[in-house]
């Protein structure tokens, strides 16, 4: 059913990528138990950290809504870093 | 200084220009943001040159403090979502409910860090033990440092929303406290894998 109340309809959205965000953390957690190359365990993590820092950006800051230069400063801050680290990690595993 | 509409809630305003809040603390969050970014880059390139170190030394550190402080602090940035939802349906009771559950949590992290840091002292260990504490001493104690502050100002704007300070046409304050609190939770979510998981 169509819930008309935006505020209502932010809450549940909101509500639901907390719990994402709680099992992406518990996921990043016991990556370690997997038995995966440390490399992979590595850029799998920083993956699932940049999904959730990317979660928080447009859900929490609420940056999905904003058009234009704005909407962008948070993704770039996102991914820049995590390709030089993840650059850095392959780098050093090679 | 831009403005946005307030007396509406994020769904009806999917066009906006700018970010909630003042476009002040937006400036002020991305170059914290750049900041923390040349650290972590730099600790990751530091890393290279001393693989087995940092490894080793990785491994003295309490994960499992880590993993509840990255849940305490998530949990935290949704109830300051929470917060800016109850003002924006101009409800300052629930709002003052949620600034304050974000704040024991802020507490939480910052006794259970404490804490931490304290077993680290305790054994004689700083800046100038080795590269890798050098710079787990320094992005942590610098993050320590932002959730103070990041806490002072919620409760700046929780005793303000206590005395009927905000309402759902005029919450800018709620909203420009809410996007530092989430820029410091940004910033442990990258801090937390790329220092005591990723090897």
């Amino acid at each position: 059913m169509h819930d008309e109340n935006p505020s209502r309809n932010d809450n549940r959205t909101c509500t639901l990528v907390w719990l994402t965000m709680i099992g992406l953390t518990l996921v990043t957690y016991f990556s370690d138990k997997l038995g995966w190359n440390d490399l992979g365990v590595s850029l799998g993590v920083l993956l699932l950290a940049l999904i959730k820092g990317h979660l928080v950006g447009a859900y929490f800051m609420e940056l999905r809504h904003v058009r234009g230069f704005w909407r962008w400063p948070i993704t770039l801050w996102l991914f820049v870093p995590g390709i030089l680290i993840s650059a850095a990690f392959y780098l050093a595993d090679s | 200084m831009p403005t946005i509409e307030n007396n509406s809630t994020a769904a009806d305003r999917p066009n906006d220009r700018y970010p909630p809040g003042d476009l002040a603390i937006w400036i002020f969050i991305l170059a914290e943001l750049a900041v923390f970014a040349i650290a972590f880059v730099g600790y990751a390139f530091a890393r290279t040159y001393n693989v087995e170190l940092f490894d080793e030394y990785q491994q003295h550190l309490d994960r499992r403090s880590a993993l509840i402080n990255t849940l305490v602090l998530i949990t935290s940035s949704y109830f300051v979502v929470r917060a800016v939802h109850a003002i924006r349906e101009d409800d300052s009771r629930r709002c003052v409910q949620w600034l304050s559950a974000a704040l024991l949590m802020g507490a939480l992290f910052l006794f259970i860090k404490g804490a931490e840091f304290a077993h680290h002292f305790s054994l004689g260990i700083n800046l100038s033990t080795n590269t890798f504490y050098m710079f787990y001493l320094s992005l942590t104690i610098f993050h320590f440092m932002h959730v103070i502050m990041a806490m002072v100002i919620l409760a700046a704007i929780l005793l303000k929303a206590k005395r009927g300070g905000y309402s759902a046409r005029d919450h800018r304050g709620v909203e420009t406290g809410a996007s530092y609190w989430h820029m410091v939770d940004l910033v442990w979510l990258i801090l937390f894998p790329l220092v005591y998981v990723m090897h």
